[in-house]
């Protein structure tokens, strides 16, 4: 009896100890009103709960403490500072909006602690702002560049045709709303698809819905007018059923109606016009069949939040933990260059479907994820068209002509 | 309340201000500056409010301030504390520009004439991609102001604060004042007693934007870029009314009540409910606008009127 009670206390002792040793907090900032700040921060979540349960990090728990940039550049920096000096957190991860995100940054390179950004895709500010290597190399961006994602568009798109020979596309229009997400989707869009004269394009503004817009005559005539084989619109989840509603009243019907979105509104895939609607993502449920650990996350997340993650986001901060719980261990520890220099050596396979590694981009030293993936609605499903790898479906082209 | 009680209020909330950085650190210093920032837009949008006219054009003035200061150091090269002074003149020659127009307007009219004004600034910036950046907007390439330290980012929001304070204790002290409610009261009588009316509704507009624009510059040197979406931001207009609203309007004291209150709860309701602390937050401010209309100054002075009324019957007993 004695001798087992020694072993108990040995044994109590030990697993005490093993969590006695404190714990390592990561401090974890989205816009937590929307979608993906909202999913992106309970898939984190999710993934501290799972390396905890599986024996946490160097005998450490991990400790996610959200807090909420509400998309605002001041909002954020207080943030950030509540997070360094109260809650003593000693990496950082999230993000979405790029004018929350240029707010953050000021304090970031104060502290140099790492980041794992799991969005602000606008190049021409927050790349910028965070300058070249050494001074931004605690700032690892998982999500792509928007030049990143259009030059993955212009590949995929390439490589369609050479498939699939009876899609050709020649000319190219683009409808984009008019803030700072719509226009450097143009920008991209025009250099990479309208340079050498390979395709013809042609593009307008709109107001979108998300911002008190809603009516589409005036780009949809312009659109109408260009014939183009592919209209691609970049706007937000609230256009991309009124979109559709009207471009069906105008009967116009392009080889290929492509919407990208940060996010598509929910139930989308119940409507009838989101038929053979094509789109730019990372990540859809169809990758479950083809992916064991999208299938691991998905599972995991609905039993946990009894919701289906609408967006890629959500997959993108939880395997940023993923990477960073990885990182630390090779490192033994979350003082900055030890992790930088561990970070570096990552090679993790993502629930999105392809290997994580981080190389230079155009300005600073450690980006992710350089690609998107095309995919399209088919039966109410976002199935994946490109890359072939990770295919789950052949495209339906043309889109169907409006009855 | 009367005036040596405001005064207390506002000599007490100036001390705090002052001594802060010597206890606190970086994060509540950070929560302060957010807070004084605003707390300037309120104090001049309510400097204004004082002639009877209502603005809702802040956040036009802010980002003009704002891009007024970045392109002058991005495109002009001017050193970072003279691109805020920079920001304020250019921000006072608009206003003195289209005062002579807009000025001619009262009430509704000039309300919706300032909207339409800041979204005009906006498109404009919007449009002129090459040089402002367009609607993604133009950083400072060199980094933001004192190395992003916030001890001196701290003291040099509340010197844009102080800038406020210093030009309202001026209109409540000066001719402003009598000038300002005389219009509020009644432009015919005060016109009739030889108020140039338009004379001080333009040197009152075009004092407040310029504090406003400097507000803009600091906001752009304190984060190092400027957007439309960011510095247009129709929280640069709303939360200041709501601030000024809270705290009585007409009044210095109102605006600087107001805008400690909103900011710390705010902020207090974000680490109590980080999942719904936006909610929590708007409802607050319908239930205050609501039930609350003269403000907590409002409520404060008609206690202490009703507090005297009783003790002068006491004493005719």
């Amino acid at each position: 009896m004695k001798k087992t009670s020694m072993v108990l206390a040995a044994l109590l002792l030990l697993v005490g100890g093993v969590f006695a040793q404190g714990t390592i907090k990561i401090g974890g900032i989205w816009m937590l009103a929307d979608i993906t700040g909202n999913q992106g921060s309970k898939a984190a979540q999710l993934a501290v709960e799972e390396i905890n349960a599986a024996g946490g990090v160097l005998g450490k728990k991990l400790e996610l403490v959200v807090a909420d940039d509400e998309g605002k550049a001041d909002k954020a920096a207080a943030q950030v500072e509540k997070l360094a000096t109260v809650d003593k957190v000693e990496v950082f991860l999230g993000g979405m909006a790029s004018g929350a995100e240029l707010g953050k940054i000021p304090a970031f390179k104060k502290y140099n602690r790492v980041v794992m950004s799991t969005g602000a895709a606008g190049s021409a500010t927050v790349e910028k702002a965070l300058g070249p290597s050494p001074e931004s190399d605690f700032y690892f961006h998982l999500h792509p560049w928007d030049y990143n994602q259009g030059a993955s568009y212009a590949e995929g798109w390439d490589a369609i045709q050479k498939q699939y020979p009876n899609i050709q596309i020649k000319k190219i229009f683009l409808a984009y709303e008019e803030g700072a997400f719509g226009k450097s989707s143009w920008d991209a869009t025009k250099i990479l698809f309208g340079s050498q004269s390979r395709y013809t394009v042609d593009g307008a503004p709109f107001k979108s819905a998300a911002f008190g817009g809603g009516d589409y005559t005036a780009v949809l005539e312009a659109a109408k007018d260009f014939k183009p084989d592919l209209f691609l619109w970049a706007g937000y989840d609230a256009d991309a059923l009124p979109l559709l509603e009207q471009s069906k009243a105008m009967k116009f019907s392009p080889g290929i109606y492509l919407g990208a979105p940060p996010g598509w509104p929910i139930g989308f895939g119940s409507s009838k016009l989101s038929k053979n609607v094509m789109l730019y993502g990372m990540w859809s449920t169809a990758l479950n069949d083809t992916n064991a650990q999208s299938k691991k996350f998905y599972n995991a997340y609905v039993k946990k939040f009894r919701e289906e993650p609408a967006t890629y986001f959500a997959l993108l901060a939880y395997d940023a933990v993923y990477i960073l719980a990885d990182g630390i261990k090779r490192a033994g520890t979350t003082e900055t260059a030890a992790l930088v220099k561990a970070l570096e050596q990552t090679k993790y396979a993502s629930a999105l479907g392809e290997t994580i590694t981080f190389k230079p981009s155009n300005i600073i030293k450690h980006q992710g994820i350089t690609r998107q993936k095309i995919l399209q609605w088919q039966d109410g499903f976002q199935e994946i068209i490109w890359p072939f790898e990770a295919a789950t479906a052949d495209p339906v082209y043309p889109f169907p002509l409006w009855k | 309340m009367n005036r040596s009680t405001s005064r207390i209020i506002t000599m007490a909330a100036i001390a705090i201000m002052m001594v802060l950085p010597a206890f606190a650190g970086d994060y509540p210093l950070q929560v302060a500056r957010n807070v004084m920032m605003y707390m300037a837009l309120a104090i001049t949008w309510d400097m204004l409010l004082r002639s009877g006219q209502i603005s809702f054009g802040l956040a036009g003035l802010v980002g003009l301030g704002s891009y007024a200061t970045i392109l002058a150091v991005v495109r002009g090269g001017m050193p970072d504390w003279l691109s805020i002074l920079f920001a304020g003149l250019f921000s006072g020659l608009v206003a003195f520009g289209i005062g002579f127009f807009i000025l001619r307007l009262r009430h509704t009219y000039f309300s919706i004439v300032t909207l339409a004004l800041g979204e005009i600034f906006r498109i404009i910036i919007h449009n002129l991609h090459d040089f402002t950046g367009g609607p993604e907007g133009i950083v400072i390439q060199q980094g933001v102001m004192f190395g992003g330290k916030s001890g001196p980012l701290y003291w040099l929001t509340l010197a844009g604060l102080g800038v406020a304070l210093a030009a309202s204790y001026w209109f409540e002290k000066s001719k402003f004042h009598f000038a300002l409610t005389a219009i509020r009261n009644n432009e015919v009588s005060a016109k009739t007693s030889g108020v140039n009316i338009f004379r001080w509704l333009l040197a009152t507009f075009v004092i407040t934007s310029a504090i406003q624009g400097m507000i803009g510059g600091i906001f752009v040197q304190s984060y190092g870029f400027a957007s439309p979406d960011s510095v247009f931001s129709a929280d640069f207009t709303l939360l200041p009314m709501a601030m000024a609203l809270l705290g009585g309007i007409h009044s210095t004291v109102g605006p600087i009540l107001g805008g400690i209150l909103l900011g710390l709860v705010s902020e207090w309701l974000k680490l109590q409910i980080p999942y719904g602390h936006l909610v929590v937050y708007g409802l607050m401010i319908i239930v205050v606008i609501l039930f609350m209309p003269s403000g907590l100054l409002g409520i404060a002075r008609k206690a202490g009127s009703r507090k005297s009324t009783d003790e002068n019957q006491r004493r005719a007993v």
